[in-house]
């Protein structure tokens, strides 16, 4: 698609041998908010980090605004609005000296989106960065990476130490930008956290980008819990060759990933005393992908 | 990004120049009350026990240390290369790295600033503070020397210039080695290490001619102290190797800085 703003095809960063990111490719459509879902150690800031050229890539093509990224560019810099898990600013500043120094680094006028940023996140420009704790530190990354109104913003782990107050004025704002049109690219290791506000998931798992997709088309793919009572479990397995999720004498537990007419004809075989079919909820269905 | 540049490496300059000054400043007021004609007298008796050789390496066997003036020829010279060298060496080998030692790099790399222009920026600073403290510790001495008594003004000034010859090379030294690491506590090691070892190394080929091509190996004898006391020239040689030797290491940064690894 043409307006895809962030392309990343079969991204690659080994230290040594060690993985960093073995296979990520994917696709960041303008104006979207695309959420980039992995456990701890997944790959979610090497990939984060290789797209800001903080380290080099050992193979694969990274696109920005359809342009390759082959070494340093100021021009994308300047588009780019990112924020990373671990904030670290200068810490013999004020919160006021930092936002200073930052504005510094653009030929426009930020005062304007400055403000209006601290006053929502309600920040204290007096305070010296070293004084700030972790939620308050964060809340001045967030202003950094929105000040200069950029058209792409990362943001990697955003929320962590923000109180569910923060996070949801945060949230609000991102929101806002998106009706903008920036694109963002939001990493979290909790899908809950993102599933309201993205328009895309991708799923990373040991370094491999192992599902991409819209929140609507993961929602609506047919994974449901079966829960069956029978004297038949034996058959059951057999006929359904379906994930367990649970068992015991009588009963058990499966992850549903046929589609349902399929099902029906599997189970029509089998003398069921009691079925009951639930949806899987988002957080189940994420747990499922990293099992 | 320049100013923060100077105010973040103002704190270091003012110790390490602080130091030499009072190193400097007790000698000069002490000075007159240990060089009496008997203490002249013992020193005179004292340099006959000691070989040529030694007396060669601290300048010795060409001035002698009856005056002020005379101190800072021969052992005065041996603390302002010493303490210049630990300073260069280790602002060369924090300047940079010092934002990846405290994970502020993160921040600066994503600006719209380029990694060359960041590097140029802390070598212009770098550089200044050295020519800085050069200059203000030359001063400094200038008027002690001038309350102390008479001393060559041309040999004075060839002397007051040589710290700059030896402190710019360790500098760019260091700062190339830095672009290796990642962490500042291994290059404060490295940088204190580099200096005590070339120093020992000159003072060593001073001890024989046998082994004085080994004077060649060390960055102290970019300073020529001893053609400056004995000729009251400064070999233009030495000013070009200095430069020359900078220049290799700051272009080999620059080309290491931009392929290395932030984080």
């Amino acid at each position: 698609m043409n307006d895809v703003i962030v392309r990343l095809k079969h991204l690659k960063k080994y230290y040594g041998s060690a993985r960093g990111i073995k296979d990520v490719s994917l696709n960041i459509h303008k104006g979207e908010i695309y959420g980039f879902i992995g456990p701890n150690g997944s790959g979610k800031s090497t990939t984060i980090r290789t797209i800001m050229g903080l380290i080099n890539k050992t193979d694969g093509d990274i696109y920005i605004n359809g342009v390759k990224l082959d070494g340093e560019s100021i021009e994308i810099k300047k588009i780019i609005g990112y924020l990373p898990s671990e904030i670290n600013l200068y810490d013999d500043m004020t919160v006021k000296q930092a936002l200073d120094y930052h504005e510094l680094f653009y030929n426009k006028d930020l005062k304007k989106r400055r403000n209006e940023l601290v006053k929502l996140l309600k920040i204290d420009e007096n305070k010296r960065i070293e004084d700030l704790s972790l939620g308050n530190l964060k809340k001045v990354g967030i202003v950094l990476a929105l000040m200069h109104e950029p058209e792409i913003l990362i943001l990697d782990e955003p929320t962590s130490g923000l109180d569910p107050i923060m996070q949801s004025i945060f949230h609000e704002i991102l929101i806002k930008e998106k009706e903008k049109g920036t694109t963002i690219l939001y990493s979290s290791h909790v899908l809950s956290e993102v599933s309201s506000i993205c328009d895309t998931i991708g799923f990373i798992k040991d370094g491999v980008v192992i599902k991409e997709d819209s929140i609507d088309n993961i929602k609506k793919d047919n994974y449901t819990y079966l829960k069956i009572t029978t004297k038949e479990i034996d058959k059951v397995k057999k006929e359904l060759n379906l994930k367990i999720i649970k068992e015991s004498n009588n009963e058990i537990v499966l992850l549903n990933t046929m589609n349902i007419n399929e099902l029906i004809d599997k189970l029509s075989k089998i003398n069921i005393d009691r079925l009951l079919i639930e949806e899987i909820p988002l957080e189940d269905l994420f747990m499922n992908y990293y099992k | 990004m320049i100013k923060r540049e100077f105010k973040v490496n103002f704190k270091s300059f003012l110790i390490w120049l602080s130091i030499l000054i009072i190193i400097f400043l007790i000698v000069y007021l002490l000075y007159p009350y240990i060089i009496t004609d008997d203490t002249v007298r013992n020193i005179d008796e004292m340099m006959k026990i000691f070989p040529t050789e030694v007396l060669k390496a601290f300048n010795m066997d060409i001035a002698s240390i009856e005056t002020a003036y005379g101190w800072v020829k021969t052992e005065g010279v041996m603390f302002i290369l010493l303490i210049t060298g630990f300073y260069s060496s280790i602002l060369g080998g924090n300047i940079l790295l010092k934002e990846e030692n405290d994970k502020t790099i993160e921040y600066l790399d994503s600006l719209p600033i380029k990694r060359n222009k960041i590097l140029t920026n802390k070598i212009i600073v770098g550089i200044t503070y050295i020519l800085l403290f050069t200059i203000i510790f030359g001063l400094f001495n200038y008027i002690c020397l001038n309350l102390s008594g008479d001393f060559s003004q041309k040999q004075f000034m060839l002397l007051s210039i040589t710290p700059i010859l030896v402190g710019i090379p360790f500098f760019a030294f260091n700062l190339f080695i830095s672009t290796f690491m990642h962490k500042t506590k291994k290059t404060i090691g490295i940088s204190l290490g580099m200096v005590f070892i070339f120093y020992i190394i000159s003072v060593i080929s001073e001890l024989s001619t046998n082994i004085e091509f080994i004077k060649y190996f060390s960055l102290y004898t970019l300073a020529g102290t001893r053609d400056i006391i004995a000729n009251t020239t400064m070999n233009s040689l030495n000013i070009f190797i200095s430069i020359g030797i900078s220049i290799i290491f700051i272009a080999l940064s620059y080309i290491r800085y931009n392929k290395k690894e932030l984080l």
